[in-house]
């Protein structure tokens, strides 16, 4: 769009800002298409040396329905991630409200949360919940407790939710309190004059703008998690590198369709980051009627 | 420290309020009643106790001390008392607050902000709060900007807005905290306006202020106060003209 197809303005001032303003647009689409021409040569270039070192992109012509099986990984990553940022945007706000709180026992357990969760690796985390807990499973069961041992018993999919959901709902709960924190005093001030209780302060008046505030980093989690999420293939959730690592032991070809894993995560992360900016810019905006 | 009710008399009746900020003693033994209809504006130096004293009024700040009747509504603190949150609440139903920096809430249209402790508060329906609502910002001169988000509005519209937000609330008395301060000098007279409006149609109000001019007309009673202690009170021409403390002259002739 340049100022040519708009209506000439006799406003000499306008005309010159609208020149001025295409000139800048035409300037930001050429760097634009430089960057991307860099980038073009980078992946051309890394492709040629592989393939000068016996790596055969053919391969993945060759064996299609393989990489069609990885790519229907994807499914189940999108799907563990977005199950498991959901739960953990729900543990975060409870373990925030709890850090705030006035109250020495909701204090202490999110308090206790946090550093437990933060001070340990999210591997191990897993491996307690799938495989630590059957244990006790199995012993309550031995007890006579049936259906409460059944409960610690789960499956592939059930442990490596509740592991991300865990693990991330500690490190959401800082950004989630650290969101609440940001909205001005004068906002409970106002809001307690007028006789509203804290909870419905609460409700309606701060999580309303820390949640705007908030917006951002939880995307930036969501889009850490779906990397993150590769850890629960230990347990074989059929998922982008289980059934990248599956399938290439079985033609030993590590290389093509490690690449194929990761080109599946790039993807997904640039998609996530395009709809995260888009979110953002329709939040920004959202006051202004 | 109980609750009780007191004759109809006086709406605002403060007894011996002490207020400390750790080992800071902000207000030293206050005692003060405001006749229901009066306009009362308490003037003094920054860091005087003015700003405490009013948020005591409504318990945004804890008073350490003394005895607080609003509307009937009576609350006495020993020092170390926790009040009751229901009395507490009582009391900021019947008290309206302005703040010098609006705190208008962002997310909500004007009306929104207007109408919102109707709804959570008196819990209205909304079809019946809207109307109340938009009465309220009619008086404010701003019906025209109801569905308008704070940050589409100038300073002293946002005033108007929160002064009428607090209006909607239907307080036996408004409490002003500097309310023109934040306020570039074009659109202080607009809020004042809003202001004299009210004091003409009879509102009780306590009003923190610099604006002598607007004291001077509009004011029944001028308080001055000096370091957390009533020092002298009455009406604006005695207090302007002859005032009978040296404290209190030499603080208006200081600022006029
Ligand atoms: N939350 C607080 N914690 C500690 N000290 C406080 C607090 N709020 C106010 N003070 C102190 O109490 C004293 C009275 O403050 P206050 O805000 O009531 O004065 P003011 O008369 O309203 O002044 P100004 O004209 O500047 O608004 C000041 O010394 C101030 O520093
Ligand atoms: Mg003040």
């Amino acid at each position: 769009m340049t100022a040519e197809t708009a209506p000439a303005p006799s406003d000499p001032d306008l005309s010159m800002g609208l020149r001025l303003q295409a000139r800048q647009r035409h300037e930001r689409s050429l760097e634009f298409l430089r960057v991307g021409a860099v980038w073009l040569v980078l992946i051309l270039a890394l492709t040629l040396a592989l393939t000068q070192l016996r790596i055969e992109p053919g391969y993945l012509i060759r064996r299609s329905e393989v990489v069609l099986k990885i790519v229907g990984g994807l499914w189940t990553t999108i799907l563990v991630s977005l199950v498991s940022v959901s739960i953990a945007a729900g543990l975060a706000l409870v373990g925030a409200l709890g850090r705030l709180s006035a109250n020495p026992i909701a204090q202490g357990i999110s308090g206790f949360y946090v550093s437990v969760i933060r001070g340990t690796p999210l591997l191990i985390q897993i491996y307690i919940i799938y495989l630590g807990l059957p244990q006790i499973g199995l012993q309550l069961q031995a007890a006579g407790f049936r259906q409460l041992g059944q409960l610690f018993i789960l499956d592939a999919i059930t442990s490596g939710v509740l592991a991300l959901s865990l693990n991330y709902g500690a490190y959401m709960t800082e950004i989630f309190r650290a969101g609440l924190q940001s909205i001005p005093h004068g906002q409970w001030e106002a809001a307690e004059a007028i006789g509203m209780t804290r909870w419905q302060i609460l409700r309606r008046i701060i999580l309303p703008q820390a949640i705007r505030i908030i917006i951002p980093d939880v995307g930036n989690q969501f889009i850490a998690m779906q990397k993150d999420s590769a850890l629960v293939s230990v347990m074989g959730v059929w998922e982008i590198t289980y059934l990248a690592n599956r399938s290439a032991r079985l033609d030993s070809k590590y290389m093509e369709l490690f690449l194929v894993a990761a080109g599946l995560y790039w993807l997904l992360t640039i998609v996530s980051t395009f709809f995260q900016s888009r979110l953002e810019k329709r939040m920004a905006t959202a006051y202004e009627r | 420290m109980s609750a009780e009710t007191t004759g109809p008399e006086a709406i605002v009746q403060v007894a011996h309020l002490h207020k400390w900020f750790g080992l800071l003693h902000v207000l030293r033994d206050i005692s003060l009643t405001v006749q229901p209809r009066e306009v009362v504006v308490l003037i003094g130096r920054s860091g005087s106790g003015k700003s405490t004293f009013l948020r005591c009024l409504n318990f945004l700040e804890q008073p350490s001390a003394g005895t607080i009747t609003v509307a009937g509504n009576r609350l006495h603190l020993e020092p170390g008392d926790r009040p009751a949150r229901a009395h507490v609440a009582a009391l900021r139903l019947c008290t309206g607050m302005v703040f010098q920096e609006f705190n208008l809430f962002p997310h909500m249209t004007a009306l929104e902000n207007v109408i919102e402790g109707l709804v959570t508060v008196k819990k209205l329906a909304k079809t019946a709060a809207v109307p109340i609502g938009e009465r309220y910002l009619a008086k404010v001169g701003l019906l025209d900007k109801k569905d308008v988000h704070p940050i589409r509005l100038s300073g002293g519209q946002k005033q108007r807005v929160a002064i009428a937000r607090a209006l909607a609330m239907e307080p036996q008395v408004m409490l002003f905290d500097e309310p023109t301060s934040a306020l570039d000098p074009e659109l202080i007279g607009e809020v004042l306006e809003v202001m004299k409006q009210l004091a003409r149609e009879g509102t009780t109000m306590l009003v923190v202020t610099h604006e002598m001019q607007f004291a001077r007309e509009v004011a029944d009673r001028v308080i001055y106060m000096e370091a957390g202690a009533i020092v002298e009170q009455g009406e604006p021409d005695v207090i302007f003209t002859r005032p009978a403390d040296p404290r209190t002259r030499q603080f208006l002739e200081r600022i006029i």
